[in-house]
């Protein structure tokens, strides 16, 4: 019982992450009908920023000035992708984003080099909550992730300058009639997206060390997340990336008892999230009809 | 006597890659006018409108508003300029509430281009603005009612409402009207056009109405212009076109649209 | 999708230059000419993903998990199943020709699995899956070990690929004889595409690439086309993967990283989305670039700059990366297409 409570806690808090990395996928897909393969980027690049700065910079500041840079470049990556030229398709979109992923892996393995990176966990100890050893860096993730996805929802409704961006999603027609320029929407849908993803993993890295080419899982797990709300509703997004982590983490500590895997329980900790979204979009597909 | 019309399209081509939907259509539209543009689907109505309102960009040909070259200009500028089009459809946005809806016709007009800047813009004419908004709650005071709720959950003819109110929130000099009746009942048809009359003549905001619905657009229209395949057909007043006869075989139908006044004004023996 | 009937003369053309490659198989040393197959073998999953993304208008980025399944089935077949009884038996496999010929008959079935729920939805749904197999297959390979030998000690296949007697591949890999038949297979490949986009199949696909809701309106079962293709597409990626295997007669996850399922991509994209010459000109160029750079990347200085250790893996993902996003952003269809348009244009002006 104590160890399914650890590993609910740890895949709520991980999840949480990927939670961010999914909301933010929405967030793009919605503004701009295509899916950014560099959402795994943003967030490594959040970790390693963190890993560089948190050495010389008080926590606080590191951490927020890793999300704002990357915010930043993922303003430069909608640019690119989608601001730069009118005749980029969606299609085109999407494979400039991929290039833009790898390019952005191979500058951190140059940079950065191929090791798992980290640095030392906020807490020095692990809080003992009725008997069950919880770190807490994993609470601090999924409580600070959760107040960014509210901040995120309500900035949306309640500001001008959200309601733009939703109108943008809701009709990209319209808003471009109204005056609204949907190009810069994008960009800026890119760089809020960025910047959920490198708070993910500014706060993640210390249990979940990143590498210069963890960039697929995470966008992949991300992937799997926005698509438990059809890429569509960040809510539901949430609760994919919730149930995701959880599943993982469930996968991971059970493997041995799974016939079959054997002891590799950590190899499977990714295909689990994949054979969750194929399951997931087969589910899905039963319903829809192709558009 | 001719001050240069508000609205001037000239010789206005727009593809759509090897295909031609305009092809050099020339109209005009007075300050304070009602002109109608009628013609079968696909004629390329929306098409000219697309080309005009700055989401295409014409091929050749130029636009100009009150004497103002707005040819493939961005829609923000065309807005600026003042021109809205109310689109084909209503194209509300469905999960914003309605009065959201209505502040951010508000919004081109205002703002220039991205999110920042015009945050702090709103802000600082956030009075202009709030004027502006009971000037359309009073025009339609059916919408203050509305204002909390969602715009994808009001009824058609609401929803065309909101996307009027929507596009007099730019204080617009013309506005373009895509597809007035389509899919609405005769009764709301009815009512917007009450509605749009009064607009036009309380207010002096111009009307282009493109319309396949020939019967209504003829009636709200003293003036109208014939779109067919891409290309301008006829053109004149509208009582002149109502009596042409290919107008009248092609779009006025027989039978249902007829009415009394014209069973007495065609009297004459036809043997 | 830009594919037009050939002509007699582009008939013509094609096959005097496929006549050309095949007879360059047996012109180049045993160095070069394992390149040379290895740009076959691309070349005819190229061909497939073309055909998939120029007509269905999905993106897989798995093209290269089903070359890996492909490889991986031909060469488990090829030494036994069971891997105690390998180590005892000689005879424990089947007929590497036969294992061959199941490859694309394995990866084909997989594809049709997951295609049935995949292709009904948008292209990004298949984009991610695909790529979650590709992870997915790389993570059994790893801890199957026993199963597939893994990494370390990989999978040794020392039987040669013979047919009826004719031997193609000898045991120490891949002859010129080998590379004569994969691009003799390019060849055949290429004219079946090209039979296939003049076909009435090929007219019904013409209608889905322009407009699905149309076609689905005319009476096409769109989805069932789609199936097809990504199913042909993936058994081209799987037989293309078994010759491999009889290449090198060695197996091991390294050939079969995440990068090349996104190669594939990036060769159908430069050469001409849609196609099918693009996809093999593309995949000639990029293999030919990526291994140029990876070269250039193992020299220990380049302009008098010191190269750190990662240099090969950066400059050939980083450079192609920053290839791939100018070739897309200026000639969103492709290089090819695009060569094309100006050539007609200089024509047209002469």
């Amino acid at each position: 019982m104590r160890e399914l409570l650890q590993l609910v806690v740890v895949g709520l808090s991980t999840g949480s992450a990927y939670a961010l990395v999914g909301i933010g996928m929405v967030l793009i897909f919605r503004t701009t009908g295509i899916i950014n393969f560099a959402q795994g980027s943003f967030a490594v690049l959040g970790g390693l920023f963190m890993v560089e700065l948190v050495d010389g910079l008080p926590r606080l500041l590191a951490g927020a000035l890793s999300v704002l840079v990357v915010g930043f470049i993922g303003s430069l990556v909608g640019f690119v992708a989608v601001g730069f030229r009118r005749r980029t398709t969606p299609l085109a979109s999407l494979i400039i984003t991929l290039g833009i992923a790898l390019l952005i892996a191979s500058l951190n393995l140059l940079a950065f080099g191929d090791r798992p990176h980290t640095y030392p966990t906020f807490f020095e100890r692990a809080w003992d909550i009725g008997g069950v050893l919880v770190q807490p860096q994993y609470v601090l993730v999924a409580g600070v992730t959760a107040l960014a996805a509210l901040l995120l929802t309500l900035g949306l409704q309640k500001t001008i300058a959200g309601q733009a961006l939703v109108a943008c999603a809701d009709s990209r027609r319209a808003a471009e009639l109204v005056g609204i320029d949907v190009r810069a929407v994008a960009v800026i849908a890119f760089a809020v997206s960025a910047g959920l993803c490198a708070l993910g993993w500014v706060l993640l890295t210390p249990v979940d060390p990143v590498n210069y080419d963890s960039d697929v899982r995470i966008a992949i797990s991300g992937f799997a997340a926005a698509a438990f709300g059809g890429l569509a509703s960040i809510r539901l997004a949430y609760l994919g990336g919730l149930t995701l982590g959880v599943a993982q983490q469930l996968v991971v500590g059970y493997a041995d008892e799974i016939p079959g895997l054997g002891q590799q329980g950590r190899q499977y900790e990714l295909a689990a999230a994949l054979v969750i979204m194929l399951v997931l979009i087969a589910w899905r597909s039963r319903h829809e009809v192709h558009e | 006597m001719n001050a240069a019309p508000l609205l001037e399209i000239d010789s206005l081509v727009v593809k759509y890659g090897p295909a031609v939907a305009v092809d050099g259509v020339s109209l005009s539209v007075e300050a304070g006018e009602r002109v109608a543009l009628i013609g079968p689907n696909g004629a390329g109505k929306t098409s000219l409108l697309n080309g005009v309102c700055g989401l295409v960009k014409p091929t050749a040909g130029r636009v100009r508003l009150d004497g103002r070259d707005l040819t493939g200009r961005v829609a923000g500028d065309v807005v600026r300029a003042g021109l809205t089009q109310v689109p084909e459809g209503r194209q509300v946005f469905p999960t914003l509430p309605v009065e959201a809806n209505l502040l951010l016709g508000a919004y081109g007009r205002e703002f220039r281009h991205e999110l920042v800047s015009a945050t702090l813009r709103y802000l600082r004419r956030r009075g202009a603005i709030a004027e502006r908004l009971q000037r359309v709650y009073t025009l339609m005071p059916k919408l203050y009612e509305l204002r909390e709720r969602p715009a994808g959950r009001t009824s058609g003819g609401e929803q065309q409402m909101v996307a009027i109110g929507r596009a007099l929130m730019a204080e617009p000099r013309l506005l373009a009207i895509d597809e007035l009746s389509l899919g609405l009942a005769p009764l709301v048809v009815k009512s917007l056009s009450e509605f749009l009359v009064r607009l036009n003549e309380d207010e002096g905001v111009a009307v282009l109405l493109v319309e396949q619905n020939a019967v209504l657009a003829l009636e709200l229209c003293p003036r109208a212009y014939v779109l067919e395949a891409g290309r301008l057909v006829l053109s004149g007043a509208s009582d002149e076109l109502e009596r042409n006869e290919t107008v009248r075989s092609a779009y006025l139908g027989g039978g249902l649209d007829v009415s009394l006044e014209d069973l007495g004004a065609d009297a004459e023996p036809s043997t | 999708m830009r594919e037009r009937l050939p002509t007699v003369g582009r008939l013509a053309g094609t096959l005097a230059a496929g006549a050309f490659a095949i007879w360059l198989s047996y012109q180049l040393s045993p160095g070069d000419r394992s390149l040379y197959t290895l740009m076959g073998l691309y070349a005819i999953v190229a061909i497939g993903l073309s055909l998939l993304i120029g007509f269905a208008g999905q993106i897989s980025l798995g093209q290269g998990a089903f070359y890996a399944l492909g490889a991986y089935t031909a060469g488990i077949l090829t030494v036994g199943v069971d891997p105690d009884d390998r180590l005892v038996n000689p005879d424990a496999g089947i007929d590497p020709a036969l294992a061959v010929l199941a490859a694309p008959v394995l990866t084909g079935l997989v594809a049709a699995v997951i295609g049935v729920p995949l292709l009904r939805l948008r292209g990004h749904y298949l984009a991610f899956a695909t790529l979650a197999l590709h992870l997915i297959l790389l993570a059994v390979i790893f801890a199957q070990s026993r199963f597939t030998g893994g990494q370390d000690p990989g999978l040794a296949v020392i039987e040669p690929l013979e047919v009826f007697g004719w031997q193609i591949t000898g045991v120490t890999g891949g002859t010129a004889r080998h590379t004569a038949i994969v691009w003799g297979l390019v060849l055949v490949t290429l004219l079946l595409a090209l039979n296939l986009v003049g076909s009435r199949p090929g007219r019904a696909l013409q209608a889905i690439a322009t407009s699905e809701r149309t076609a689905a309106a005319a009476g096409v079962d769109v989805s069932a086309y789609k199936l097809r293709l990504f199913v042909l597409s993936a058994g081209l990626a799987g037989l293309a993967g078994a010759l491999y295997v009889f290449m090198l007669q060695f197996l091991s996850p390294d050939a079969f990283g995440v990068f090349l399922s996104i190669q594939f991509v990036v060769m159908v994209a430069v050469g001409g989305l849609g196609s099918v010459y693009g996809a093999v000109a593309g995949a000639v160029a990029i293999t030919w670039l990526e291994h140029e750079l990876r070269e250039l990347g193992t020299r220990p200085s380049l302009l008098g700059f010191d190269l750190p250790d990662q240099a090969p893996q950066v400059f050939s993902v980083g450079v192609f990366a920053v290839i791939l996003i100018v070739v897309i952003l200026f000639f969103p269809r492709g290089l090819l297409p695009a060569l094309g348009d100006g050539l007609r244009r200089l024509r047209a002006r002469v």
